[in-house]
């Protein structure tokens, strides 16, 4: 089952159970100290253990905090949470791909490039430290779209429509996205915004400015499909319009180039260039009968 | 990125509908008219008195009727979808050095194939089209279509500029009606997407051998006899629309009649 799920092959972590002979290795991280200052690249050197992966290499690092040089430096700061790939909050680059780091077995990246790491932070988000970024964007789109079953209320309406399996199976995968940020990451369309509190301007205010400029970009892959997943739910469905209506507001689907980056590197494989495709349909529908209905 | 209020420009309020209207004035009637254009020319294989006669039918609407549907159908829905592919383009960023997928580096080859038709158009319209003769350009004569059609493609820089042109217009159809279907919503699925691919390189690689055996018939075309022939015909139409006195047999050097 979970290796049809892989389209027949292995997941990548199973598929071989080789080590490296090596003592240690280096990582390169692109450092910044805070939002809008310039970054720069640290060496650290880590002593290799089996089993490593990213966040546990960067644990030692952090600990060490310092540098290949012996100068003592600021432990390097980085997202993680689930460490089991279903949180998101682990994204960055890692020897220039978008993925999470506590999946990224370092003994799987010495085979690609032994005895040396690349690590930066998400290229499309605000840095707010080191390897930490400001990905409100991304869960700003997801409120746009409405994602989520309009259930809120005091009564019980009881039990839930049935659902065929072929309509749960084509929802399922769309219910696996974690909001990591990979598709957005290696969208050509999806550029970056970084917004700069003025010296006049309250925090509500810049906040305000923020979600506004955020509104107006487009939204992503990942807020199409989770569009389409609510949409397709009985009972999400109800405001099927409304999230339509977002993805044909500025920033909306039509901003999609077909690059099809994000169906590449999606960590859970979710059919986003179908979901978009849907999403062409359905809006290109509901625009044209908005226009007759009124 | 500007900030707007919360309706935004004309632009902005209407982002959807106009991309729309891109993508189907890209396939309905810039692209269809492409196809067109090319057949005409391709039918030069033939013989030039078939492509003079497919000229002369697009001709027979009259001078009047021919710039109308020339700007309605052409001129307007190509720099419409010209400025605002301009637009599309300016708003991202290619990435194809970092992700190197197929349908990515496709993404930036419909980019720059766009910019190239751009300035392909551009230059051919000057070097075809009747209006920049005054200008020493438009060598285009649809009473000479072929003899002036081949004398303008005669020269190497030339050949190689419209066979770049051509091969980028074709990549350009041929991938935005595959990028249409998904933004339209018509292949949906990874599987329909992957015939679709294979279904619209088809009719790319037609379209593609289609423009450039025009040109190689541009290429060898008699001028000698073609202008012969021209001057027949011009001389049969007059003297049709009784303007002029039937020309006599030593005049056509070659007798079309008894020639069969």
């Amino acid at each position: 089952m979970l290796f049809d799920y892989f389209g027949g092959q292995c997941p990548p972590y199973a598929m071989s159970d080789q080590h490296p002979e090596i003592d240690s290795f280096e990582v390169r991280v692109l450092r910044q100290d805070a939002p809008g200052e310039r970054s720069r690249w640290e060496r650290h050197r880590v002593t290799y253990e089996r089993d490593m992966n990213v966040i546990s290499a960067l644990q030692k690092i952090a600990a060490q905090a310092e540098t290949v040089d012996g100068q003592p430096v600021a432990p390097v700061c980085w997202d993680s949470n689930c460490l089991e790939e279903v949180c998101g909050a682990c994204t960055m680059l890692i020897n220039g791909r978008t993925r999470q780091a506590c999946t990224a077995l370092i003994d799987r990246l010495m085979e690609d490039c032994p005895g040396e790491i690349e690590l930066r932070p998400m290229s499309k988000f605000p840095v707010i430290r080191d390897l930490v970024v400001d990905r409100t964007r991304l869960f700003r789109a997801l409120t746009k779209v409405k994602a989520w079953v309009p259930v809120d209320g005091y009564l019980d309406r009881g039990q839930g429509p049935l659902r065929s399996m072929e309509e749960q199976q084509q929802s399922y995968p769309l219910s696996e996205c974690m909001s990591c940020g990979c598709c957005l990451e290696a969208c050509p369309q999806y550029t970056k915004i970084e917004s700069t509190q003025d010296e006049s301007e309250s925090d509500e205010d810049f906040s305000a400015r923020k979600s506004a400029t955020y509104d107006s970009a487009f939204v992503g892959a990942h807020a199409i499909s989770q569009a389409v997943l609510f949409n397709t739910n009985p009972i999400g469905k109800f405001i099927a319009g409304e999230r339509l209506d977002a993805l044909t507001g500025p920033g909306g689907i039509q901003m999609c180039g077909n690059a099809q980056n994000c169906v590449a590197v999606c960590p859970k494989e979710i059919p986003l260039t179908t979901s978009i495709a849907r999403a062409g349909r359905s809006t290109t529908l509901h625009v044209l009968k908005k226009w007759f209905d009124r | 990125m500007t900030d707007t209020g919360p309706q935004g420009s004309f632009l902005v309020r209407h982002d959807f509908l106009i991309r729309r209207l891109h993508s189907l004035s890209g396939l309905v009637p810039v692209g269809a008219y492409m196809v067109v254009h090319l057949l005409v020319n391709s039918s030069i294989l033939a013989s030039t008195t078939i492509f003079q006669d497919n000229v002369d039918r697009i001709h027979s609407v009259g001078p009047v009727a021919l710039q109308v549907i020339e700007w309605v159908f052409i001129f307007i829905p190509i720099l419409f979808h010209a400025v605002f592919g301009v637009v599309i383009i300016a708003g991202g960023v290619p990435n194809t050095g970092e992700y190197r997928y197929g349908s990515n580096i496709r993404y930036t080859l419909q980019r720059a194939t766009g910019i190239i038709a751009f300035f392909f158009i551009a230059w051919h319209l000057w070097h075809m089209h009747h209006y920049f003769a005054p200008l020493g350009g438009g060598n285009f004569q649809h009473q000479h279509a072929s003899s002036s059609a081949a004398i303008a493609l005669s020269s190497l820089p030339v050949k190689i500029g419209y066979a770049v042109g051509v091969l980028a217009c074709c990549f350009h159809l041929a991938n935005g009606l595959w990028t249409m279907g998904i933004t339209w919503g018509v292949w949906t699925s990874p599987r329909a997407q992957k015939h679709a691919t294979t279904v619209c390189a088809v009719f790319g690689i037609g379209l593609a051998c289609l423009g450039l055996s025009a040109m190689s018939g541009f290429g060898d075309v008699d001028i000698k006899a073609a202008e012969e022939m021209e001057r027949l015909r011009i001389q049969e139409k007059k003297y049709i629309e009784g303007k002029e006195e039937r020309p006599t047999n030593s005049r056509r050097g070659v007798d079309r009649d008894s020639g069969g």
